[in-house]
């Protein structure tokens, strides 16, 4: 440990009353959301019907697709609406299990680990639209989580003004405690490298508390949820 | 390196009060938030009880805060990071600076953080000749306005949409139109372009995660994620305690800080970053530093009835509700940390009970920013004990000191007092209309010119009770 860490930490230690930093984990008594959070039931529909409410109220879409077919059919009729010229997708194992748009005459862009970073950081600059794949969806909030890391870039998210997330509806959970639940069980190392909570498009009240979608990120996100239950 | 400013307390309230416009923008923006955080904790319910889940949470970090900022850094440095203690303002600027130079940046990035004004990082690194850019709206509005903020959530909002028209016109160099959608679309593209080609992002941090070494972010524009995401180094700034344990307990920071700053169940953007970017990835930031700064916490920490004053996280709830705040605005603080929470901290921070002392004033100890603040800091009886002790100090005004001591003398004395007030009585008959002193002479007409003295009645209690008997 680095003298001024030493220090630092020991002037803290003095300000609670003790000579050395603590070195044992501390007692706790209370950890955590409240019991009645932790306890509480939900009906086997509720996460979807949530979520559902939860995102169109911040003007999200949301649509159950009963098949991969339906969910491209869905991807495609969106695109053709908001005339994209450009995708940028995660080059994502579960995603490309289900989405497929190499037909669709789109230019089609995937965010690969074997390309250029310089090259596909421009190509979501550029494209209409990203899709991603959401590990984790939260229906109290209308929430989806992105688990980035290779071949699912933070960007595709973010840079495009459209944010399309596709997952399936085993994804959905009631609350975030699931997700912290796993993620503390996951262990720090197989963590991916940043997890991203998206509620809605990016939104700004800034000037005059007047209301603004779009300022540095998506002005829309959609999703497409996959009936696999 | 403490900016202290040129008025006292007193004439910067004078002047907030007489800013006309600029009540009124705040007592909008402070009439929804509060509206919207009301409705938001009666929608989630248990309001109370997750108050003082977050409450014990923060009480139990920073009672530990030594251990747990330990585990925190051993874990960033598990996961690639590196981590800088940084005692003081002076140091963490310096520690910037080199990472900054090191990597030959000619121009950093930065999302909205606080501790990054309380440590006047922006000065220093214009001064080095590297061009910092705010990239939340407000903030940037701010930066081209040469502005402090005025809200710590929305931080313009004393300056209309005219206003902003204009500082976007001149960055533009023809006329920006003022509507909400024009002027957003404007910041995005100039901004887009910055984020594109910087060399350094810098963020604040709103809870680090022991446990991980993770920090997290909280925004709604997207502006932290694309700092986060697109240069290659990232600084982050964290007051040393701004940690909480696990993710379990972030949960329930998470649970009250959106509602209670805007009364969004969560905001646009909660990011969590545990790590630098694995070798295949391709963004996010491939070197991570994260500072972790005392500059004056640690003497907030010794102290037993102050301490409480560090489990803030920052939402702004007691700006909103405060009737004081909604009278003089922002600016009359002087501080970077405004409002109630800000009365509370800056002396200590600074520790000047004399001139910054004068905040505790700033309160009309109603108890509003302790019934709002989501992790239950009872922040006026901090007020008042900071009133306390800066009379203990001899900091009060001669003239107060002065006024006390006699009124101490007379209480005294049956006779005296009476005497006195019998005095007092007739004394004040050029100036009493209809029962009240409108305008009274020095030293009364610091009040008088605010408000009306009520006159002293002719007849005291003591002749009352005596006719009664």
């Amino acid at each position: 440990m680095a003298i001024d860490e030493r220090n630092f930490l020991k002037t803290i230690a003095k300000s609670l009353g003790r000579t050395e930093p603590l070195a044992k984990a501390p007692k706790r008594n209370e950890a955590g959301p409240p019991s009645f959070w932790q306890e509480q039931k939900f009906e086997a529909n509720d996460p979807f019907d949530f979520f559902k409410k939860n995102l169109e109220a911040l003007t999200g879409r949301v649509e159950l697709a009963a098949s991969a077919d339906e969910a491209n059919r869905i991807i495609e009729d969106w695109l053709r609406e908001l005339k994209a010229q450009s995708v940028i997708m995660w080059d994502h194992p579960e995603l490309k299990k289900y989405i497929k748009l190499e037909m669709s005459g789109i230019k089609l862009d995937y965010w690969s680990p074997s390309r250029d970073e310089n090259q596909l950081v421009a190509a979501a600059e550029q494209a209409d639209v990203g899709i991603t794949w959401a590990d984790y969806a939260i229906g109290y909030s209308g929430t989806v989580a992105l688990l980035c890391g290779p071949g699912k870039g933070r960007s595709v998210s973010l840079l495009p003004h459209t944010h399309i997330a596709v997952f399936l509806k085993s994804n959905l959970v009631p609350t975030m405690s699931s997700i912290m639940h796993d993620l503390t069980r996951f262990g720090t190392e197989k963590l991916p490298s940043v997890i991203d909570f998206i509620t809605g498009p990016s939104r700004t009240s800034d000037i005059e508390m007047d209301l603004s979608i779009g300022v540095h990120g998506p002005f829309r996100v959609w999703t497409v949820i996959i009936d696999d239950q | 390196m403490e900016h202290r400013p040129d008025l006292h307390l007193r004439d910067r309230a004078r002047n907030g009060v007489q800013d006309t416009q600029m009540r009124q923008a705040i007592q909008k923006a402070v009439d929804r938030l509060s509206s919207n955080k009301a409705k938001a904790a009666q929608e989630l319910g248990n309001w109370d009880a997750w108050r003082e889940q977050g409450k014990r949470i923060r009480k139990h970090t920073i009672e530990n805060l030594d251990y747990y900022l330990a585990q925190l850094a051993e874990n960033v440095r598990k996961s690639g990071g590196f981590v800088h203690f940084v005692p003081t303002a002076a140091e963490a600027r310096q520690v910037v600076l080199d990472i900054c130079k090191k990597h030959n940046a000619k121009m950093v990035i930065k999302s909205k953080s606080m501790v990054s004004e309380e440590i006047h990082l922006n000065p220093a690194l214009e001064h080095a000749g590297i061009e910092a850019v705010e990239t939340d709206l407000a903030e940037y509005i701010l930066q081209l306005a040469g502005e402090p903020p005025s809200h710590i959530i929305v931080p313009a909002i004393h300056k209309n949409r005219r206003q902003i028209a204009e500082l976007f016109s001149k960055v533009a160099g023809h006329p920006v139109e003022s509507d909400t959608p024009s002027l957003t679309a404007f910041a995005r593209k100039i901004l887009r372009k910055k984020f594109l080609t910087a060399d350094v992002g810098i963020t604040g941090c709103n809870f680090a995660v022991a446990q991980t070494g993770s920090v997290t972010l909280v925004t709604n524009e997207g502006n932290a994620r694309l700092t986060t995401s697109l240069p290659k180094v990232l600084i982050s700034i964290m007051g040393m305690e701004r940690i909480v344990p696990t993710f379990e307990d972030l949960e329930v920071l998470l649970t009250l800080l959106p509602r209670s700053a805007t009364g969004q169940k969560l905001t646009s953007y909660v990011s969590v970053i545990n790590k630098t970017r694995n070798v295949d990835e391709k963004d996010g930031a491939k070197e991570f530093h994260l500072l972790i700064l005392d500059n004056g916490r640690s003497r907030m920490l010794e102290d037993d009835e102050f301490r409480q004053a560090l489990h803030c996280i920052r939402c702004g709830a007691c700006f909103n509700v405060c009737p004081v705040y909604r009278q003089i605005g922002g600016h009359a603080y002087a501080s970077v940390y405004g409002g109630p929470i800000g009365s509370v901290i800056t002396p200590l921070l600074l520790n000047d009970l004399d001139f910054w002392g004068e905040l505790a004033y700033a309160s009309s100890l109603c108890a509003a920013c302790s019934s709002s603040c989501p992790v239950k800091i009872p922040l006026h009886d901090l007020l008042l004990a900071l009133r306390h002790r800066r009379a203990e100090a001899g900091y009060t005004p001669f003239l107060e000191k002065t006024a006390f001591n006699l009124w101490r003398r007379f209480f005294k004395l049956p006779a005296a007092y009476k005497f006195a007030m019998k005095m007092a009585s007739i004394g004040q008959k050029p100036f009493v209309t209809n029962g009240f002193i409108k305008a009274g002479p020095p030293p009364l007409s610091n009040w008088t010119n605010s408000r009306y003295f009520p006159a002293l009645p002719g007849e005291t209690f003591r002749d009352r009770w005596r006719e009664k008997q």
